[in-house]
């Protein structure tokens, strides 16, 4: 029983990482068909920059997640300005948008590396500590990132839904043209889509750093999950890849457990495979329609 | 003049030319680093997954011809630095990049730290060339190589052991503590964690083929994938059956000491016992307290004598405090050695002048050379260096394995073993202590 609760917590805990870090890709690519590749380096750009106020200039580390999170919803914004906007009206913007963000991602990951070092450095917003439940020791900084993962998540679902602004971004989402006669502003709609998924980047960045390390490269296997995890659900579907990163995290601990770590990966590429082959479009995706 | 001040400053500082350096200078005579330049190469990972060492690799370099020019160079002639980038250090990219060397810069040597991939294929590009490359790439694969054609492999040279060492020499180590109760084993079980890929695969395949000889029982043999953050579902497995020792031949530092925290929550009664990772100080940093205890080994690294210690505390002055010397020795030594070679053969050769470069690698070859890290020997057959004390029972004839442990994390490991370099006494760890 101690073993299953064990695997359980270890399973959600991936999970619930794979989840923030796939929600701020899968909404980029539901809203505007855009497959962000620098996304990683921005995940590791905000585990930084949460290092870098909370541990360099001494700031409490709600005040340096919080600078983190803007920073990245800014350097989203910048990427939509400067990278997507120019080639938006361009034909094959989504093969275009995917090479282009592929070299922003080595530039912000060459700023890291030049601005930091190569060192891997702790980070310091974590929760030391465990909580001892039926037998099972569950770290604090498991719970925490378990909590905030369904707090943005449910956070990000009601803005979506219930609000004016969630509106836009769906209706942009289902025809771009349609939703620009409507009067909806879609320049405001995208800046505003990548500056979100650019602080979700940033929360992803200090929760994955929390409980490995910081490094300058350090986004590429979450970004390689969360495209995983992403294609598994439905490019573009936010439910279906929270749904599907939580589902996929508890799977790979109970591999790792039962057949052994070094099939976890193989088996999330096994998955995608009979995925693409049963639903081209995903578990969660439509052929058509509105994605968010 | 500066170059005397310098040579003379030199003098004075280096606790090195206590050692072999002493033959660099005969050799020079009294020659100033003032003719043209000698350019050398360096293929190391300066970016990505392994750039901490990396940059570790290209400092020694530099410290190396800093000091090496300070005493006139080779024969007079300075050594000139260049540097390319091995990324993620396949073969590929780093055939690419020691090819880059040789067509852009025409550089003499090599002078390498660690690249993974195979370790047996850039060799073949030097052989092409005739130039001489020293590296640490810790393989068995090299030997291999150098074996199977030493005519044509004459110039390639690994300053360090193989990694098969590090297996035969951790049992032989907890045999060592068994004998002098400084640990006694609660049952007969070991655990090996491993990482996909060759280096950590024969290590760890050397300790498991060699484990019932000293009486263990392998009860767990996981690889994992890296990078590794979550380690529940292992040591759900560690704990469900515990072992009296836990050997992680894994080597990412960062991911090490997510094991040590995540292992720290609830330990079980065992050693645990790592390679290399807790040797970069970021291993500390991230594990704090949790650090504390852990064993672990390395073939080769800085020793904590008067030649090592005025080294660290030379090689931290010029590069920072947090500055990785223990990285950094490996290709500090290797320039040492083929400089010294080159300078006693009478100079090095360019690309395509392999006669002259053979002459060098006889010398190199002849040599038995006391740097920073012990002493580096070659073995005739390989080109690899002898170990200490598992190859060779004289530690004035092989590299010693240095087994170090961790028990203030706030200050560099202590060196345990093996005699007579050990400075401190193992310690059982505090999860062990009841």
């Amino acid at each position: 029983m101690d073993t299953i609760l064990q695997i359980l917590a270890s399973g959600l805990t991936l999970g619930a990482m794979y989840a923030i870090s796939t929600a701020g890709l899968a909404l980029v690519f539901g809203a505007m068909n855009m497959l962000n590749m620098s996304h990683g380096a921005i995940l590791a750009l905000g585990g930084y920059l949460s290092y870098f106020a909370v541990g360099g200039m001494g700031l409490p580390a709600p005040v340096g997640v919080v600078f983190a999170v803007l920073v990245c919803a800014a350097v989203g914004v910048l990427i939509y300005q400067i990278v997507a906007r120019p080639m938006l009206r361009s034909a094959n913007f989504e093969t275009r948008i995917f090479i282009a963000t592929i070299g922003v991602g080595v530039i912000l990951e060459s700023i890291i590396l030049e601005t930091f070092g190569p060192q891997p450095k702790p980070q310091p917003v974590s929760m030391p500590g465990s909580l001892t439940l039926a037998g099972v020791h569950l770290p604090y900084q498991n719970l925490m990132i378990l909590g905030i993962a369904m707090l943005l998540m449910a956070a990000l679902g009601f803005a979506l839904q219930k609000t004016r602004i969630g509106r836009a971004i769906r209706a942009t989402a289902q025809n771009r043209d349609a939703a620009q006669l409507m009067g909806v502003p879609i320049g405001y709609v995208y800046a505003l889509v990548l500056a979100i998924s650019g602080g979700l980047a940033a929360v992803s960045g200090i929760t994955i750093s929390s409980l490995s390390s910081l490094l300058p490269n350090m986004g590429a296997d979450p970004m390689l999950k969360a495209f995983i995890i992403c294609v598994v659900a439905g490019l573009g579907s936010l439910p279906g890849s929270v749904m599907a990163a939580l589902f996929i995290g508890v799977l790979e601990a109970i591999v790792q457990y039962v057949f052994g770590v070094r099939f976890s990966f193989a088996l999330l590429l096994i998955l995608v495979i009979i995925v693409l082959i049963g639903r081209p479009q995903g578990v969660f995706g439509r052929v058509q329609g509105v994605r968010l | 003049m500066d170059s005397q001040i310098n040579r003379r400053n030199f003098f004075k500082g280096s606790a090195l030319l206590a050692g072999s350096a002493g033959l660099l200078v005969g050799a020079n005579g009294t020659a100033y680093a003032s003719g043209e330049p000698i350019p050398i190469g360096q293929a190391a990972p300066l970016t990505d997954f392994a750039a901490a060492d990396g940059v570790e690799f290209r400092n020694g370099l530099i410290l190396a011809c800093e000091e090496i020019n300070a005493l006139g160079g080779v024969l007079g002639r300075p050594l000139e630095p260049y540097f390319e980038d091995t990324k993620q250090m396949g073969d590929a990219t780093n055939v690419q990049a020691v090819q880059r060397l040789i067509d852009r810069y025409a550089v003499h040597a090599v002078i390498n730290g660690y690249n993974l991939g195979s370790g047996s294929a850039v060799q073949d590009v030097i052989a092409d060339a005739g130039i001489i490359y020293m590296h640490n790439d810790t393989s068995r694969g090299h030997g291999a190589l150098v074996e199977s054609d030493p005519q044509r492999y004459f110039g390639s040279f690994q300053t360090d052991p193989a990694e098969i060492w590090y297996g035969t020499g951790l049992l032989k180590f907890l045999k060592s503590l068994e004998d002098d109760r400084s640990f006694s084993r609660p049952n007969n079980k070991m655990a090996i964690i491993l990482s996909a890929g060759t280096y950590a695969s024969n290590i760890a395949n050397t300790v498991r083929d060699g484990a019932a000889e000293f009486g263990w029982d392998v009860s767990l043999y996981e690889t994992v994938n890296v990078p590794i953050s979550e380690w529940g579902p292992t040591l759900a497995k560690i704990r469900q059956d515990p072992p009296a020792v836990i050997v992680v031949t894994h080597y990412f530092p960062a991911d090490l000491a997510q094991f040590m925290i995540q292992f720290m929550n609830n330990p079980t009664p065992s050693l645990v016992y790592m390679q290399y990772g807790p040797s970069v100080k970021s291993f500390r940093d991230i594990a704090g307290e949790a650090a504390n205890g852990v064993v672990f080994s390395t073939v080769i690294g800085a020793l904590q004598d008067e030649i090592g210690l005025e080294f660290e505390r030379h090689y931290k002055e010029r590069f920072g405090a947090d500055a990785g010397h223990n990285s950094g020795m490996q290709s500090y030594n290797g320039a040492w050695i083929w400089a010294t070679a080159a300078a006693l053969a009478g100079g090095s050769g360019e690309p395509g002048n392999d006669a002259q470069n053979r002459k060098v690698a006889d010398r190199i070859r002849s040599l038995i050379f006391r740097g920073v890290g012990g002493t580096t020997r070659f073995t005739p057959a390989g080109q690899d260096v002898y170990s200490y004390p598992g190859g060779v029972d004289d530690p004035s004839l092989g590299m010693p394995h240095q087994f170090l442990q961790i028990q203030d994390y706030t200050r560099e490991p202590d060196l345990i073993a093996p005699w007579p370099y050990g400075k401190a006494a193992f310690k059982l760890p505090p999860w062990m202590n009841g």
